[in-house]
C-alpha cells in the first residue's frame, strides 16, 4: 500500500502566558505539546487518533493541516513537505474540525461554489460535486437557506461537504461527529465509510472507541505529546478491547510522571 | 488572480447584500445632508430675520434725527408710552427688544465734552433682542463719531467659495474616510477571526498575499462607499449650509480637480484600510479592533484640524508622511493651488506605505501567534 501522510519526528511547544501558568498551576514558561511525534497513514485507510484532551491530537492535524508550523521535524502529504510546499499540500487535504467555522451570512450553495473556486475547481467538475454531495446529506433541501438559520446538524453536514469540495486525497477529521444526533451521526460515518472505498485516506480524531473499533483500520494513541502505542486494529480483539489498552497506557503514563 | 477576485467578490457580497450593512455605509451621507440642510435652513432664516424682523423698542430722551435715520434701515416699532418698569418688565418676557434712556439734552451733554452715560437694557437670550443692540449702539457710536466707513469686499464668488470649502471639506473628508474604513476592516478581518471563519480560508491553497491584498481591495471600495455616501451629503448640504452667505458656487471646479481629487482619495483609503487592517488582523475580536483603533482616529482627526486654519505646506519631504500629506493635498486641490509635486509624492507615498502594509499584513496571516491568538 501506499504512504500518502508520513509524519517524522514533529514536535511543537507553546510559550505560556503569566495567564495560562496561573491556570494550569505550572511555573515552565513552555508547554510540549507534540513532542518526537511520527506515524503513517496509507492509502485507503482510516487511520484513528486516540488520545486524552491535551494529548497533542488538534496540534498534530493542525500542523498536517498547515495552519500552524512546527518547531522540528516534518510531514509529507503525498510526498510533499507541510513546511517546504504548504500551498501544495492544503490543495491536497480536506480539515474537517468544530474550530472552523463557516461564515454565516452566506448559504451553503454560495459557500460551496466559492470554495471550490479558491480550490480551483472548474465549473463543471463543481455542479457534479455539488449536486452529487448535497443530494446525500439532504443539503439540497437548505441549499439557499443562510448558515445562520441551520441547525448544529445542517451546519456539520455543510463544513463536512464543504472541506471535500476539492475532492482531497487525505481527509482529517477531528471529532466529526461532535455535538450531531445518532442520525447524522450515522450519516457521517457512513460517508467516512464510502470515502475509505473510494481509495481516500482518513485521518480520524476521537475520543470514541467505538467508532474507532467499527472504522479505523490503524490506531495511534498519543498521550502527552508522544506516540505511546500505534497499531493495527486486528490487534483489538475481546478480551484486549481498545479502551482497555487506552486505559493501560494511560494509567502507565501517569505513574511515570507520578515517579 | 482568479482567487483574488473571488476573495473580492465574496467580501463585496457580505457588505452589499446584507441590508444592515448598506445601511450603515450610506445612513451617514444621508444624516449629514439633512443635519447640514436643517442647520442651513436655520441659519438663513436667522440672517433673513435682521431684514424682516421688526424690533420693539423704547428710548427716552432720543436725540431729534434718530428714530428717522434708523427707521429708514429696520423695521422699527417704538413703544414709548409703556413706563419704565413696564418696559423692564416686558424686556425680562422678551416681549420688548430694547430699552434704551437718554440723558436730558444728551448731544448738548456730549458735545460739552462730558461724557454723558446711555443707559441700555436688552435681553441676551433673545436673538432679536441682541440683534438690535448691536445695531443702536453701532449706530450710535457711528453718528458720534463723525465719520463713516466706506467698505468695500474685493473678494470674488471663487475666493469666497474656495474659502469656505478650504475652512472644512479637508478636515471633514479624512475624517469620513476613516470612519469609513472603521467601519469596514474590523468586521472583516477580526470579525473573521473572532467568529472562527478565517481558518477555513488560511487551509485553501490561495497564497496568503493574495487573501490580504483581496481584503484590502474589497475594503477600500466599500469603505470608498461609505465615504463617497457622507462627501455627497456634505456637497449637496453645503449650498444649503452656506445659504446666508452670498456668492457660494462650486463652479469653478473643472473635471481635473474632481480627478486629483478621486487619486487622492483612493490612495488615503488605501493607507486607512491597510493600517485599520493591520490593527484588526491582530486583534482577538471587532471590540479590541475598534478600540485599538480609535487612538489612531484622534491622530488623523488632530491632523485634519491642523488644515482648518492654514495653508497646505510647501515643503515637498511633508508629502511622505502618511495622513498629513493627504490632508495638505486636498487643501491645496480645494485652494486651486496644486504643487504637481507635492501631489505626486502624496499619492506614490500613500501607495509604498500601502504596499509595505500588504507585506506586513500578510506576514501576519502566515504567523499562527497573531492568526490563532488566545
Amino acid at each position: 500500500m501506499k504512504v500518502i501522510l508520513e509524519v517524522k519526528k514533529l514536535k511543537k511547544t507553546f510559550k505560556l502566558s503569566k495567564k495560562q501558568q496561573k491556570i494550569e498551576k505550572s511555573k515552565l514558561k513552555e508547554r510540549i505539546a507534540v513532542n518526537d511525534l511520527s506515524f503513517s497513514a496509507y492509502e485507503g485507510q482510516i487511520y484513528g487518533l486516540l488520545g486524552p484532551n491535551g494529548a497533542g491530537k488538534t496540534t498534530t492535524l493542525r500542523i498536517i493541516s498547515t495552519l500552524i508550523k512546527q518547531d522540528s521535524g516534518d510531514a509529507f502529504v503525498d510526498g510533499v513537505s507541510v513546511s517546504e510546499q504548504p500551498e501544495k499540500v492544503r490543495s491536497k487535504i480536506g480539515f474537517l474540525t468544530s474550530d472552523l467555522k463557516l461564515d454565516e451570512f452566506f448559504t451553503p450553495n454560495y459557500l460551496f461554489n466559492y470554495f471550490s473556486n479558491l480550490h480551483g475547481v472548474d465549473e463543471v467538475t463543481r455542479n457534479a460535486r455539488k449536486l452529487a454531495m448535497f443530494a446525500k446529506f439532504g443539503i439540497d433541501e437548505f441549499s439557499e437557506v443562510k448558515v445562520s438559520d441551520l441547525s448544529t446538524g445542517m451546519k456539520q453536514k455543510v463544513s463536512l461537504v464543504i472541506s471535500l469540495v476539492h475532492d482531497p486525497k487525505i481527509i482529517i477529521f477531528d471529532e466529526p461527529t461532535n455535538g450531531l444526533d445518532v442520525i447524522t451521526a450515522k450519516t457521517v460515518i457512513d460517508f467516512l465509510l464510502d470515502l475509505r472505498a473510494q481509495g481516500k485516506t482518513i485521518i480520524l480524531s476521537t475520543h470514541i472507541f467505538s467508532l474507532v473499533e467499527r472504522i479505523c483500520d490503524q490506531v495511534g494513541i498519543i498521550i502527552d505529546g508522544r506516540m505511546v502505542f500505534e497499531a493495527g486494529m486486528e490487534k483489538f480483539k475481546e478480551p484486549n478491547s481498545l479502551e482497555k489498552r487506552f486505559f493501560e497506557l494511560y494509567e502507565a503514563s501517569r505513574g511515570e510522571h507520578h515517579g | 488572480m482568479a482567487n483574488l477576485w473571488t476573495i473580492i467578490k465574496k467580501e463585496l457580497r457580505r457588505f452589499f447584500t446584507d441590508k444592515r450593512m448598506v445601511i450603515s455605509l450610506l445612513l451617514p451621507g444621508i444624516m449629514i445632508f439633512l443635519l447640514y440642510s436643517i442647520m442651513g435652513d436655520v441659519m438663513s432664516n436667522n440672517l433673513g430675520q435682521s431684514e424682516d424682523q421688526v424690533y420693539t423698542l423704547k428710548v427716552e430722551n432720543e436725540p431729534d434725527g434718530y428714530k428717522s435715520a434708523l427707521q429708514t434701515l429696520y423695521h422699527l416699532e417704538y413703544s414709548d408710552e409703556l413706563t419704565s418698569d413696564e418696559a423692564l418688565a416686558m424686556i425680562e418676557e422678551k416681549e420688548l427688544d430694547l430699552y434704551i434712556i437718554f440723558p436730558v439734552n444728551f448731544l448738548d451733554e456730549y458735545n460739552l465734552g462730558n461724557n454723558p452715560s446711555v443707559e441700555m437694557h436688552y435681553n441676551a437670550s433673545s436673538m432679536t433682542s441682541s440683534a438690535i443692540m448691536n445695531v443702536y449702539s453701532s449706530f450710535l457710536s457711528n453718528s458720534l463719531q463723525q465719520f463713516t466707513f466706506d467698505v468695500e469686499n474685493h473678494a470674488t464668488t471663487m475666493d469666497t467659495s474656495i474659502m469656505l470649502i478650504t475652512g472644512m471639506i479637508p478636515f471633514l473628508l479624512i475624517t469620513f474616510l476613516y470612519s469609513g474604513a472603521m467601519a469596514v476592516a474590523p468586521e472583516s478581518i477580526a470579525g473573521e477571526k473572532e467568529r472562527g471563519t478565517i481558518a477555513n480560508l488560511l487551509i485553501t491553497p490561495v497564497k496568503r498575499s493574495h487573501i490580504a491584498l483581496g481584503k484590502i481591495i474589497a475594503l477600500s471600495i466599500i469603505a470608498l462607499t461609505s465615504a463617497t455616501s457622507s462627501f455627497v451629503g456634505v456637497m449637496l448640504s453645503l449650498p444649503k449650509l452656506m445659504g446666508g452667505v452670498p456668492d457660494f458656487s462650486f463652479a469653478m471646479y473643472g473635471f481635473g480637480t474632481y480627478l486629483m481629487l478621486l487619486l487622492v482619495i483612493i490612495s488615503t483609503v488605501l493607507i486607512f484600510i491597510v493600517l485599520i487592517s493591520l490593527i484588526s488582523t491582530y486583534a482577538k475580536s471587532i471590540k479590541e479592533a475598534t478600540s485599538l483603533a480609535m487612538p489612531l482616529m484622534i491622530v488623523v482627526m488632530l491632523v485634519g484640524v491642523s488644515t482648518l486654519l492654514g495653508s497646505a505646506a510647501s515643503n515637498p519631504l511633508l508629502y511622505l508622511i502618511p495622513v498629513y500629506n493627504s490632508t495638505n493635498a486636498l487643501l491645496s486641490i480645494f485652494s486651486l493651488q496644486v504643487d504637481p509635486l507635492n501631489l505626486g509624492l502624496t499619492i506614490v507615498s500613500n501607495l509604498v506605505i500601502t504596499g509595505i502594509g500588504i507585506l506586513i499584513l500578510t506576514k501576519m496571516f502566515n504567523s499562527e501567534k497573531i492568526m490563532f491568538r488566545k
